[in-house]
């Protein structure tokens, strides 16, 4: 071994430790937890492929500062442009056919008002504080009616997975009320219930509780056997069966009916402030449309979009860090 | 031999699918008859029932019936076919997919509803305004499990045509398409039932023309509560109806598959 | 009259007017729909033109031209719509607050006619409640259908008893919904028409105000309309559509046909006797007359002032230009109903008498 210049050796001990745990990660991935050798100097690593790398940090700090990372900004400009460039592509391109269409009139203006009526609404909608109100509103009815239907549907799935009788007693009823488009069950519920937060909740409620219901039993029930088996011979008491191997397992399944019980809910809930409703952002909507301001619409209709968007994408998020144990295919 | 307990024989199964139904439908018989609820709110069932049949009888629950079933299926016909159509260009074409893909998921978070006054521009409001609407309905679905489908082709799969030296067509046909008519199934289903969903809301939506939806708001504003539980009653079983078909088809066309 | 068209489209398809080259189809379109949904209107000579089918029997010689009748359940905003979208070419009783909202965002829209005028708003309260006055309205939730004439004229009410839209609580929901909710309890008051009547007697709500009590200005109008399109396009038709209105209209002030005219408007599943109570004492011609008299004039004038005023529209609107009465003045010439309508003043108070009182006098001995 060459002799280490001592710079370089302390330096080494700080980067190795950075490096270490990159390397720590890239293992976990690998399925397979290093075991320090006590050597800061040398670290040995055990690939998957179980071939036995030695490396020698100082010397990868050498070799690193050849390439010296960019800056943050930089690969933050990068990071925009590749990763989310093309992505605006098409939507700069509807931007400039709207904005066409204002100009030129290939649509009567007051069916699609030119885009900087709309910003303009929304700037007037923002300063008195209007568009906050109608958001916080419509967010707070989502919210309540998702953590209802979903946490009624997380249960009521697990059960359902749990037990094939109580599936036999329950599924007809569950199968007949899923088949009734939401919106058909306004008009009862109008009549029952009346337009207030109840109908908004029920309704939103029962159109996130359908999917996440669905998802969360296929996604119990399909946990392969095998699993299953794994528990058993680990001798795993059921609560940790649960929790180890059955809900991560079936967490695919389940986020994908809570995503779509989340979107749908957003819809629901727009469709029934359309229907009848004092403030909202789906009221908001009809009230652009019954006094002629459709710019209104598409600025509500925006908003909308963005939070959907929003929440989609937290869901997603989440999803990926339950599922950060997958082994890539 | 043992007699096997009373839960696990043969009528058991049948006997627990049917249990919790029938006793709502008992409790609905004795409320009506004991007048435990106001009948305005919850009439008898063979109220509901004679109800339906007079409207059979002078032709309007069959004519709406129709008029629903024809926008819904030429909405879902156009919607599922341009939906899967594209879900197959954004799953195959990584161009595509960062092109499109970004618009389409905030698109799809947009309630359709919104899009309503665009609709009624474009396509009027009236008939070919709806079945526009339940297009873009059935579009969503359709293209998401479709696209979902193709990127879900296992890596393997195209090892094994690389392997096989397949050309890109017999890619496609002998291992793409049976690998991914799953989920273009699933698709299928899903806008199935955003297509009848959308056609609802259209004719709740849009103008006045015969149809389901409009027979229920009348049985609404006339506060006949038997018109409106049969027509959610209707909506079930028609709902029901497409679901039973399309796991059919579903069956029939994947009998093949062996995992 | 409709037809059911087999939809050919790609999204983004823009219809360029479908004025389709022959037969040349007139497009006439009504801001509302009956009680249950039927496709017939009430309280206004559009909807008696409708089903006397007088502007096709205008045509009936006329092998190129049909006409076709659209009903909007969205009522006047949706009519609106359709006006920007090219897919109308008259608006046959079209309330005055959608018509001057959609002037004011630049619908090029000629006033041919009056359809209706002293039209009754009613405020509706479940037989129970604790309201008994406008004021008491404070607080409240209240149904009412935005957009359509009766907001404004409910807006005026509301002012003239010093409460704004932000004192009480408005859901908008259509005629019929209101109607249900209301009956359901989940509003504690409705503003409407002479729907409420019948649900009056019925004893499922009680009305408390009734803007025939009032000054002129709480009552809601509807006209007639052409788009400049049509018009310059086809002003010989325009003449011919707007003599078959003025036959309607016509016919609907004369007293002999009471009975006629209150069982027509019954088409929309407003029961006769609605009709006959809300025009108590009332002559047919008040609320039928086919003028454009400075009564009607002022009406919409105030309506445009007090929409700019509640913040309904942002741009103030032009009236003079508006009112088109030349096809008017050739039909009544043509028909020699020059004197057949009294004229009255801004006020309301009569100008000029006018034959078809004559009538009511002579069918009243």
């Amino acid at each position: 071994m060459a002799r280490i210049p001592p710079q370089l050796l302390t330096q080494s001990l700080q980067s190795s430790a950075a490096l270490a745990a990159d390397q720590h990660a890239a293992l976990l991935l690998g399925g397979y937890h290093p075991t320090p050798t006590g050597d800061a100097l040398m670290q040995e690593t055990i690939t998957e492929a179980g071939v036995v790398r030695a490396r020698i940090p100082a010397l990868d700090n050498l070799a690193a500062k050849d390439h010296q990372q960019p800056s943050a900004v930089y690969r933050l400009a990068i990071f925009v442009v590749t990763r989310l460039g093309p992505g605006l592509i098409l939507p700069l391109v509807l931007l400039a056919v709207w904005q066409l269409s204002a100009t030129y009139g290939w649509l009567p203006d007051q069916i699609l008002p030119a885009p900087a009526l709309v910003l303009d609404v929304l700037q007037e909608r923002i300063s008195d504080g209007s568009l906050w109100d109608d958001t916080s509103i419509s967010l707070l009815r989502v919210l309540r009616g998702f953590t209802l239907g979903a946490g009624i549907g997380l249960a009521l799935g697990g059960a359902l997975a749990a037990s094939p009788r109580l599936h036999d007693y329950l599924n007809p009823l569950f199968l007949a009320v899923s088949q009734v488009p939401i919106l058909g069950w306004v008009p009862l519920l109008i009549l029952v219930i009346g337009i207030d937060e109840g109908l908004k909740n029920s309704l939103v409620a029962l159109s996130v509780f359908i999917p996440v219901t669905l998802g969360t039993f296929q996604g119990i029930r399909d946990v392969p056997f095998a699993y299953r088996e794994v528990g058993q011979v680990l001798t795993f008491s059921r609560l940790q069966s649960l929790t180890t191997i059955i809900l991560p397992a079936a967490v695919p399944a389940i986020f994908t009916g809570l995503r779509e019980g989340l979107s749908n809910g957003w819809q629901t809930l727009v469709a029934v402030e359309l229907l009848a409703s004092t403030e909202g952002l789906g009221f908001q909507m009809a009230y652009g449309r019954q006094l002629f301001q459709l710019e209104l619409v598409i600025a509500a209709m925006l908003v909308i979009g963005l939070i959907g968007f929003l929440f989609d994408f937290l869901l997603g998020r989440i999803e990926t860090h339950l599922q950060r144990w997958q082994v890539a295919a | 031999m043992t007699t096997a307990p009373l839960s696990q024989t043969a009528f058991a199964r049948p006997a627990r699918l049917l249990a919790l139904p029938l006793i709502l439908l008992a409790a609905w018989e004795v409320s009506a008859r004991a007048g435990l609820v106001d009948p305005h709110l919850l009439p008898a069932l063979e109220d509901v029932i004679s109800r339906g049949e007079a409207e059979i009888a002078n032709g309007e629950l069959l004519t709406a019936l129709g008029a629903s079933l024809a926008r819904d299926l030429a909405g879902f016909a156009i919607g599922a076919s341009l939906g899967t159509a594209s879900g197959l260009l954004l799953g195959f074409s990584h161009l595509a997919q960062r092109l499109f893909g970004p618009t389409l998921r905030v698109h799809r978070q947009i309630a359709l509803f919104a899009w309503v006054p665009l609709i009624a521009v474009w396509f009027g409001a009236g008939e070919a305004g709806k079945i526009a609407f339940i297009a873009l309905a059935a579009f969503q679905p359709s293209l998401i499990n479709t696209w979902r489908g193709v990127l879900d082709i296992p890596a393997r799969f195209r090892e094994l045509a690389a392997v096989l030296t397949f050309s890109r067509l017999d890619f496609l046909r002998f291992i793409a398409l049976p690998a991914i008519l799953p989920a273009i199934f699933t698709g299928l289903k899903a806008a199935l039932i955003y297509a009848w969903q959308a056609t609802i809301g259209a004719e709740l939506f849009m103008t006045i023309a015969p149809g389901i939806g409009g027979v229920m708001m009348q049985g609404r504003q006339l506060f006949q509560m038997d018109l409106v539980l049969l027509t959610i009653l209707l909506l079930g079983v028609i709902g029901a109806g497409f679901n039973l078909i399309a796991n059919l088809g579903e069956t029939l066309l994947l009998r093949r598959r062996t995992s | 009259m409709k037809r059911t068209f087999l939809a050919v489209l790609l999204g983004g398809i823009l219809s360029a007017g479908a004025a389709f080259a022959d037969p040349t189809v007139i497009r006439v379109g009504y801001p509302g729909v009956g009680v249950d949904n039927q496709p017939y209107g009430y309280g206004d000579t559009a909807s008696l033109a409708h089903v006397g089918k007088y502007l096709e029997d205008a045509f009936k010689d006329n092998p190129d031209v049909k006409v076709q009748w659209t009903f909007f359940r969205g009522a006047g905003p949706e009519l609106n719509e359709a006006l920007a979208a090219h897919q109308l070419d008259f608006a046959a009783g079209l309330g005055d607050l959608p018509s001057i909202v959609g002037r004011s965002r630049g619908l090029k829209t000629k006033f041919l006619l009056p359809a209706s005028e002293h039209g009754s708003l009613y405020l509706a309260v479940s037989p129970k409640s604790n309201i008994n006055t406008i004021d008491d309205l404070k607080g409240h939730k209240v149904a009412q259908f935005r957009g359509t004439n009766l907001q404004i004229a409910s807006d005026a009410v509301l002012e003239a008893h010093s409460l704004t839209e932000k004192d009480v609580k408005f859901v908008s929901l259509t005629t019929a919904d209101g109607l249900a909710a209301l009956t359901s309890g989940n509003v504690d008051a409705s503003f409407g028409g002479s729907e409420y009547l019948d649900l009056q007697k019925r004893g499922i709500v009680k009305i408390i105000y009734a803007s025939k009590t009032d000054a002129p200005i709480f009552g809601t109008n509807s006209a007639f309309f052409v788009t400049e399109e049509f018009e310059q396009a086809h002003p010989d038709l325009t003449q011919k559509v707007v003599t078959a209105f003025v036959k309607a209209a016509a016919w609907g002030s004369t007293e002999a046909n009471r009975q006629q005219v209150f069982e027509a408007w019954a088409k929309s599943g407003v029961p006769v006797e609605s009709f006959a109570e809300d025009l108590q004492g009332l002559s047919l011609a008040r609320e039928n007359t086919a003028l454009i008299d400075d009564f009607i004039k002022a009406r919409y004038a105030d309506k445009a002032a007090k929409a700019k005023q509640y913040g309904l529209i942002k741009k103030e609107i032009d009236l003079n230009s508006w009112f088109e009465p030349k096809y008017l003045e050739a039909a009544l010439k043509e028909l020699k109903l020059e004197n057949f309508w009294p004229t009255y003043d801004a006020n309301g108070k009569k100008l000029t008498d006018g034959a078809v009182e004559s009538q009511k006098q002579a069918a009243a001995q």
